[in-house]
């Protein structure tokens, strides 16, 4: 990872456009490209795929994630 | 009318921001990923910054898995509600898409 990054929010700003992993607080998580976010932390995902228990579960051409949702991690 | 041909995408504006994704929904048939396993399916109308939504001619599906207490079999029953015309409160959502693709 770059050294530049000096806070999350440039951080995410380096992320836009690569592929990620988010986690949601009920176990659920999404694989996608990140394609903005805002302050709330919502969240749009572009080929998002949605996994439960190691299992994918559906597939999104788009996806708007709200961002209240527990977000853990984006990998 | 002089030649600006700056390659500009078919979208208008794009997306920007998350909820412009919501918004380049509006009079379009969405999926709505709920709190408490339920689904929606249905036309937008309006929407907030809250993610509170007004959707018409919705499909409601309530997904409940129950555990049979000999077997311990797991059993997945759902339940369809249809409503003409639905207001959802924000704080419920989860995930909004637009329906193309979805399983």
């Amino acid at each position: 990872m770059q050294s530049q990054e000096r806070s999350p929010t440039e951080f995410l700003n380096n992320v836009i456009g690569r592929p990620v992993l988010v986690k949601l607080n009920s176990g659920v998580d999404y694989r996608g490209i990140l394609s903005c976010l805002d302050g709330y932390m919502n969240i749009a995902l572009e080929q998002t795929e949605e996994w439960v228990n190691g299992q994918l579960k559906n597939k999104y051409g788009d996806a708007f994630i709200r961002g209240n949702n527990g977000i853990k991690s984006i990998l | 009318m002089t030649e600006e041909t700056h390659t500009a995408p078919v979208e208008p504006a794009a997306v920007e921001e998350p909820l412009d994704l919501v918004r380049l929904s509006l009079d379009e048939r969405i999926y709505v990923k709920l709190r408490g396993d339920r689904e929606l399916r249905g036309k937008l109308h309006a929407y907030d910054g809250h993610l509170n939504m007004v959707l018409s001619e919705v499909e409601e599906t309530i997904t409940v898995v129950e555990i049979n207490e000999e077997t311990y079999e797991e059993v997945i029953r759902t339940q369809k509600k249809t409503s003409e015309m639905l207001f959802v409160r924000g704080d419920g959502v989860i995930l909004v898409s637009p329906p193309v693709r979805t399983g």
